[in-house]
């Protein structure tokens, strides 16, 4: 039997992303991908889960200064993920179980994806 | 005795690719070994990221279809279709449903080419030459057929959004479904060699074995998942004509190299079945609508089963023909966790089959 699909973006904060991600998990959720989006003063991360044909998105908005817990510690399978946003986006995870030292795209610039302008960023932890 | 000769041997690092024999596509990784046993590897990719996803912002959104086209030279056709299909949920257009269903068509006939090109590619891993060629050679007659109906045998070049751009008359579906048939015989023969030759299962029986768990921990997608006993096929998701076809995942739990190989097998053999179902319930009527004018503001996620795998698209509009973002998530780029995992325990001999196993495909990855 064909099943539909069931899509839902659901905005979240930093601090929720762990405890949101912990639940996912013990509810029998897969990882399907993490996707970086610059905005000119920040950074949207959105993290896909899939349980069958439901398909949930959490969405988070990032200043560049702000530090985003890794999820792998949950979902080990992000690590990848993780690092090519970081790579691209320069974005600060913290503690990512694998991590491949900004190794992911070797000869891409890091932050080569962000828009964000040096007189955007907020500190002097921005993007390159 | 020296110093040196106390030493206690130590794990060796070996490089592995990313110019290699078995490897038809630059990946890299260092293998850390104990004696001859891989015990640890790390990955690299980055030799041919070509920015494909911020072309977006440069090109008109209805001539990126070309360019989505050109992401991977196996898939072509559905990351063309899966652009397509992103851009329309955007747009709010219903295809056509011939349309539909020659997409299923095209899809259906990519997923065998795939799989005969990576059956000819994992054979040649382990030396069986003989296998390498009769796979090859059964699968030129199914890229004459992409050609005779869409006009490319590899870059297919139908996709258009609001439809495709080519209409096959039904006769000749039905006739190249006849041209077809000696191939399915011929599957059915290279598959008693895959599954009956004591030399092939030595090399992938109990080899690279991933489990359930893990499988699904990392986010495994595609034959990899589903050879490690996950029933999980995005087909099901009934998008295009899949959803008035009768089919089922094709699973199997052994988790190692040879699992990997029957599912493949199991997927082609099914995808013969779909294609006959598709020609014979091939509609008439139109096979495109036209698109004019801008898309307005949103966003759209699709997921698609390519023949590695779940593939996901994100396409966000900001109300110009330069849509604001698009992004693929490719099969391979979900399976490399798994296939570290693979990797880990196997010989050094083994190698360059696990990683043949998971059919990597690194242009897809990099975009």
């Amino acid at each position: 039997m064909i099943e539909r699909e069931v899509l839902t973006v659901e905005e979240i904060e930093v601090g929720g992303l762990i405890p949101t991600v912990d639940a996912l998990r013990a509810a029998g959720w897969r990882i399907i991908q993490v996707l970086g989006i610059s905005g000119t003063d920040h950074i949207e991360l959105n993290y896909s889960f899939g349980l069958g044909m439901r398909h949930r998105i959490l969405r988070l908005r990032v200043a560049p200064e702000v530090e985003v817990p890794s999820i792998t510690p949950v979902f080990l399978g992000a690590y990848l993920y993780e690092n090519e946003i970081r790579d691209l986006f320069g974005v600060k995870i913290e503690r990512i179980a694998v991590d491949w030292l900004g190794k992911v795209y070797d000869p891409v610039e890091g932050g080569a994806f962000s828009k964000i302008t040096v007189t955007a960023t907020s500190s002097e932890g921005g993007p390159r | 005795m020296s110093s040196h000769d106390k030493a206690a041997p130590g794990p060796t690092v070996i490089p592995f690719g990313p110019q290699h024999p078995v490897l038809p596509e630059p990946l890299h990784f260092d293998l850390t070994l104990e004696d001859e046993k891989v015990v640890g590897a790390i990955p690299q990719i980055g030799y041919i990221h070509r920015g494909l996803e911020m072309l977006v912002e440069k090109r008109d959104y209805l001539d990126y279809v070309h360019v989505a086209e050109r992401i991977c030279g196996i898939c072509s056709f559905m990351h063309g279709m899966g652009y397509c299909e992103a851009v329309e949920t955007i747009l709010g257009v219903q295809v056509p449903d011939r349309a539909r269903w020659l997409r299923t068509f095209w899809s259906e006939l990519e997923r065998v080419h795939s799989h005969l090109l990576w059956l000819g590619l994992a054979a040649d891993a382990f030396g069986f030459e003989n296998l390498f060629h009769a796979s090859w050679r059964a699968r030129e007659t199914v890229i004459d057929v992409a050609e005779e109906t869409s006009g490319g045998r590899v870059i297919f070049g139908s996709a258009l959004v609001g439809g495709v751009s080519r209409d096959p008359d039904d006769e000749t579906l039905r006739r190249c479904m006849k041209a077809i048939e000696p191939v399915r015989a011929e599957i059915l023969r290279l598959a008693q060699v895959w599954i009956g030759e004591p030399t092939v299962r030595h090399r992938l029986s109990g080899v690279g074995h991933v489990s359930k768990e893990a499988a699904y921990a990392l986010g495994a997608v595609g034959p990899m998942l589903r050879a490690s006993g996950v029933d999980y096929d995005a087909r099901e998701r009934g998008y295009e004509a899949y959803g008035e076809i009768e089919f089922k995942a094709v699973v199997e739990t052994a988790g190692d190299c040879m699992a990997r190989v029957l599912v493949r097998l199991g997927e082609i053999e099914q995808s013969f079945r779909i294609l006959d179902e598709v020609v014979a319930k091939m509609p008439a009527g139109p096979v495109a609508v036209p698109i004019k004018g801008m898309p307005p503001v949103g966003e759209s996620w699709i997921r698609l089963e390519q023949p590695r795998g779940e593939v996901l698209y994100f396409v966000r509009s900001n109300g110009t023909r330069q849509l604001e973002r698009f992004r693929v998530r490719t099969p391979t780029f979900a399976n490399i966790p798994a296939m570290v995992e693979a990797i880990k325990g196997v010989s050094l001999a083994d190698v360059p089959t696990v990683i043949l196993t998971i059919d990597p495909c690194i242009s897809c990855t990099e975009r």
